[in-house]
């Protein structure tokens, strides 16, 4: 068994399409050690996001073995993997995916809760209450701006104490300078919980304060920086 | 998943609105489903006791033997009240030393019933001869007798006067006018009603006197149903026990039709209510696709996932089956008192069933309709999150065959029969097979018609066209929606006129028999200068079968019991050897059908007769049988050559067996008739029995009135019924456009964001609603027009036409309806700025 908390080896992913199979990942082998931070990156269609989602345990490669937090998520079936999900994982997304029928206070106690988690209330608040929106807990996703739904999402994704935490495009959907201090939150959490990161972003500078960077190009590895 | 976690996402999901239209759509099945059975179990019972005044009880026992003290003992035991009633003919003589009186005589159907009677229904009394009547709950006292107006001047007598009854001397205190248990045909002689307790004294009931007794019997269903269970072994041959299904044919075939259509409106209201569930829990699933993709990121499992929304289900299903509950009472309450004028002073309370059957109606619909697509979820990609076109597949078959099961359980539980409900289902599944492929035809034909058009058409066209699958699904329930409401429609029209020309206005309310040859003249001349409307003279005579196919009357009715269908068995029916009217005709009555063989068009060689169907199955007839009559000592042999349904039952007269002209030649006969007199001419009654003494005349108002108002109450019921199925029909039709709401506003919210005007936007939406409505009017249409010629033909035995304006009717109500809901559910979109509409989807 592998030793690194997240590591991947020969990942394949082939989509049956219209005009025939398409390859997004083409032998693909990633390993992340605790506490790493590893930035994936590429241009649009290389591949980057289907690699998180299998790398997260949200999907299933054609071929090729995924370990996570020592346990062999490739050979789970779904009620297993997310059970290694809610036990190990966070996740930051470049559209926020916050429920828009929930409160700020809310959103944030859902992991907790799913855990079954008796301080859900007070863990989220605390979290809410470092990513500095303590004023907003009763707000909900629509009444927030792009930079706000953000942080709640980062403190919905630390809340349960992830071991590993999955950011695609983080900053995304954010202008300049929100986008920095919302990259700032997210390095600061990481460092204050110990969390190891995978993040996917276009961003270089982002990519830059990641220990790792993996190049994706066409669905093959292209590049390994450390 | 824990409780109080499943109670948290049930509150929050009301709280956001998620759960309203789910919510409402519950609320109106168990509603309208609590609503109409509550109604119709009160109707029903109501029109039970209303019918069950026809037999002056809720069942008979009949003999031509004294009823035993066992079943009055055994009656009693049971908790059920009991009268008897005693039934003979006999002679009334005018006391001469009364006075006035001057001794003539006449025979009356002499009633003489125990303290108690009528146990349903009521008397009628007048204070004079043929004069105003009014209900009474009294009767006669012991030494006292009520007679039949035409009794008075037949005897020459007045209230207050004595006539004698065998041996015994009663004063006449009051003038009968109406009694609910009036016997048909055989009963023509003027009735005379006095106590049981005076009968011992006239010392007229002799060994082989003509007697009919009768334990009338009221209470519970079910303790009759006990007496009935414990003394069955004793009953026949000798005791028949009826209910009102066994008597007044007319009653019994209109009440059937009207359960059945009170059924039919139920059955449609719940798959309404059911269509209106599923689409309220698919756009719940569809909306909730990106919330299970986050969840299941955050750790939820499959098993998570489908035991919540379960949950989820399970609490809406409860509060909206305990609310719909109450307000299904309230809706009942609400119907009683608008139609207080036109139901029964005291309605019946109304057993469990009904809210029962809401209860379940709103589980199964819940499991049925809304489970599945709920179910679906747990299916949904958790890469949802990162990829939004991951859609979960769906799983048609499973989801279609949830709710084919679900209704067919539902529909049979509720209707009890199995074949008005297969009979529905697979009508509706063929309807919509059927329905999406003209749908689709439509569509596209649509598309090609739209190219040539303004742009607003065109837009209108084009969006229904691309999403052609959708707006099948939507054709097809907006055509299946529209289409049962025309089914209610159609069905309650034809229900209501064939029940109102049963007794049309001007319909017969006097019959004249015992018209002697040589009055006949006299009495027509009479009859035709005075009565609104008068019939033919119609010979007649009374005779009794002797033999059938050469075997003895007797031996012929033991010959049907070894069979092992006893007449007894075979329902109460005329028995073969009672003495009976008859007569003989060259024309085939009005009301007259044959349906077997055929009437004789010229006089046939042989006498030849015809019997009705039924009288010919109760006692084992068929055509070609050899039947000896015995008629006024006089034999005569003839050949059954057709058999007849009486097509229109009324309270008139109808012959069991009619011979073939010349059949009858030589024997006495006398003449019969029927006719129509208004109330305020009833004193002609006085004149025609002074100048012909010997005729008999029966009166029939009071049954009339009867059959008429039973009429009024069940056309109500039907009616209403009919709005509640409106009702349940709006709210499929709200439900849907709900459930497309999104993708139209988000297309054309984008539409607004590039540039289109509000004029266009809104246009495009009313031409959209318009075209959609009008091809589920085609549809709509169509398959009523199927439908009901199946229901009326099958179950409703309706006569069958075609409506050609229904082709026209359909679409325009498709139109009206759907523009109308359509733009008033959407027109938000057109006055919300686009960016407000874009950011809600």
């Amino acid at each position: 068994m592998p030793t690194s908390l997240l590591y991947a080896t020969g990942l394949v992913k082939r989509v049956s399409t219209a005009t025939g199979e398409l390859t997004i990942l083409d032998d693909v082998d990633v390993a992340v050690e605790q506490g790493a931070q590893l930035a994936v990156v590429g241009e649009s269609g290389s591949g980057k996001t289907t690699l998180l989602g299998i790398l997260a345990g949200l999907d299933l490669p054609s071929a090729g073995q995924v370990w996570l937090d020592g346990a062999e998520i490739t050979a789970l079936d779904e009620e297993q993997r997310a059970r290694v999900r809610g036990r190990s994982v966070g996740f930051v997304f470049q559209s926020f995916q916050l429920i828009d029928s929930l409160t700020a206070l809310e959103n944030v106690m859902l992991p907790l809760e799913l855990r079954g988690d008796g301080r859900a209330r007070q863990g989220a608040r605390e979290f809410l209450q470092r990513v500095g929106l303590a004023a907003r807990t009763t707000h909900y996703p629509r009444q927030l701006s792009g930079g706000e739904q953000q942080r709640v999402a980062i403190a919905r994704a630390f809340a349960c104490a992830p071991k590993v935490l999955f950011a695609d495009e983080p900053t995304g959907n954010l202008d300049t300078r929100t986008g920095a201090r919302i990259a700032d939150l997210l390095f600061n959490l990481n460092s204050e919980e110990a969390t190891t990161l995978v993040l996917v972003t276009h961003d270089a500078a982002l990519a830059a304060r990641c220990g790792a960077t993996l190049a994706l190009e066409a669905g093959r590895i292209a590049g390994v920086q450390r | 998943m824990t409780l109080a976690l499943v109670l948290r996402f049930a509150g929050r999901d009301w709280r956001a609105g998620e759960l309203r239209l789910l919510f409402a759509a519950l609320l109106l099945a168990v509603g309208a489903v609590s609503a109409v059975s509550l109604f119709v179990d009160r109707l029903q019972r109501a029109l039970v006791v209303e019918s069950t005044s026809f037999l002056g009880a809720d069942r008979v026992i009949d003999s031509s033997q004294a009823i035993p003290e066992r079943f009055r003992d055994l009656a009693r035991a049971e908790g059920l009240r009991v009268v008897d009633v005693v039934s003979f003919p006999s002679m009334v003589f005018a006391d001469s030393n009364s006075g006035r009186a001057d001794g003539r005589s006449q025979l009356a159907g002499v009633k003489a019933v125990t303290p108690g009677y009528p146990l349903r229904g009521v008397l009628r009394v007048a204070d004079e001869p043929f004069g105003a009547s009014r209900v009474t709950s009294g009767m006669p006292e012991l030494g006292e007798v009520w007679m039949d107006s035409r009794l008075f001047p037949a005897l020459g007598v007045a209230v207050g006067d004595q006539v004698l009854v065998g041996h015994a001397r009663f004063v006449v205190a009051k003038v009968i006018a109406g009694e609910p248990d009036r016997g048909g045909f055989s009963e023509f002689a003027p009735r005379l009603l006095m106590r049981a307790e005076d009968v011992p004294g006239t010392r007229v009931i002799q060994p082989a006197s003509r007697i009919e007794y009768r334990l009338g019997l009221a209470g519970d269903d079910d303790r009759l149903a006990a007496l009935k269970a414990a003394i069955e072994s004793e009953l026949a041959p000798n005791y028949r026990w009826r209910s009102i299904r066994d008597t007044g044919q007319d009653i019994a075939r209109a009440l059937e039709r009207a359960e059945s259509f009170l059924l039919l409106g139920g059955l449609l209201a719940v798959l309404l209510a059911g269509i209106a569930v599923a689409l309220g829990a698919n756009r719940y699933a569809r909306r909730h696709f990106d919330h299970v993709g986050v969840l299941k990121t955050l750790g939820a499992t499959p098993r998570d996932i489908q035991w919540g929304y379960t949950g989820v289900l399970l609490v809406i299903g409860i509060a909206g089956a305990l609310i719909g509950l109450l307000l299904g009472a309230l809706v009942h309450w609400a119907i009683i008192a608008a139609l207080g004028d036109y139901l029964p002073r005291s309605l019946p309370w109304p057993g469990p069933r009904p809210l029962v059957v809401g209860l379940v109606t709103g589980f199964i619909c819940l499991l049925a309709f809304a489970l599945p697509p709920l179910l679906g979820l747990r299916k949904v990609s958790p890469m949802r999150v990162m990829r939004r076109d991951l859609a979960p597949s769906a799983a048609p078959f499973v989801t279609y065959g949830f709710g084919v099961v679900g209704s067919l359980g539902l529909l049979i539980w509720y209707s009890g029969d199995v074949r008005l409900t297969v009979a529905a289902l697979v009508g509706g599944l063929v309807a919509g097979g059927c329905f999406a492929v003209v749908a689709l035809v439509l569509l596209r034909g649509g598309r090609v018609v739209g190219m040539q058009a303004g742009s607003m058409w065109r837009l209108a066209l084009a969006g229904l066209q691309r999403r052609h699958r959708e707006n099948v699904a939507q054709i097809m329930i907006f055509g299946f929606a529209i289409m049962l409401l025309l089914i209610m429609v159609l069905v309650r029209t034809a229900l209501i006129d064939e029940w109102r020309a049963q007794i049309p206005e001007g319909t017969p309310n006097h019959t004249l028999i015992n018209v002697a040859p040589d009055e006949a003249a006299s009495v027509q001349s009479m009859l035709e200068s005075n009565a609104d409307w008068a019939g033919e003279l119609t010979p007649m005579t009374r005779g009794r079968v002797s033999a059938v196919n050469d075997v003895p009357a007797a031996q012929w009715s033991r010959r049907i019991r070894s069979q092992g269908v006893s007449e007894g068995e075979r329902g109460p029916g005329p028995r073969l050897r009672s003495e009976r009217p008859v007569t003989f005709l060259a024309r085939l009555p009005d009301n007259n059908l044959v349906v077997e063989g055929e009437w004789w068009t010229e006089t046939p060689e042989e006498p030849a007769i015809s019997l009705t169907e039924d009288y010919a199955g109760h006692l084992g007839l068929a055509l070609g049988d050899s039947m000896a009559f015995d008629i006024g000592g006089l034999p005569l042999v003839a050949k059954v050559t057709s058999l007849r349904r009486i097509q229109f039952e009324s309270p008139q007269p109808y012959f069991y067996i009619i011979f073939s002209p010349g059949a009858m030649a030589g024997h006495p006969v006398t003449y019969m008739t029927s006719f129509f007199l208004p109330p305020e001419k009833k004193p002609f009654l006085n004149e025609l029995l002074s100048a012909h003494p010997t005729v008999t005349v029966v009166e029939w108002d009071a049954i009339i009135a009867q059959v008429r108002r039973i009429v009024a109450s069940v056309t109500q019921a039907v009616e209403l019924v009919l709005y509640l199925v409106l009702a349940a029909g709006t709210l499929v039709l709200i439900a849907s456009i709900q459930s497309s709401r999104d993708l139209r506003l988000k297309e054309h919210a984008l539409l607004r964001a590039l540039g289109g005007t509000r004029k266009l936007i809104s246009g495009a939406l009313v031409a959209e609603f318009t075209v959609l409505g009008a091809f589920a009017g085609v549809v709509a249409a169509a398959g009523a027009e199927i439908t009901v010629w199946a229901l009326n033909s099958g179950i409703f035995e309706l006569p069958t036409r075609l409506h050609p304006w229904l082709l026209a009717a359909g679409p325009a109500l498709g139109v009206a309806i759907v523009a109308t809901v359509g733009y008033l559910g959407t027109r938000k979109l057109v006055f919300s700025p686009p960016i407000t509409v874009l950011r809600e989807v």
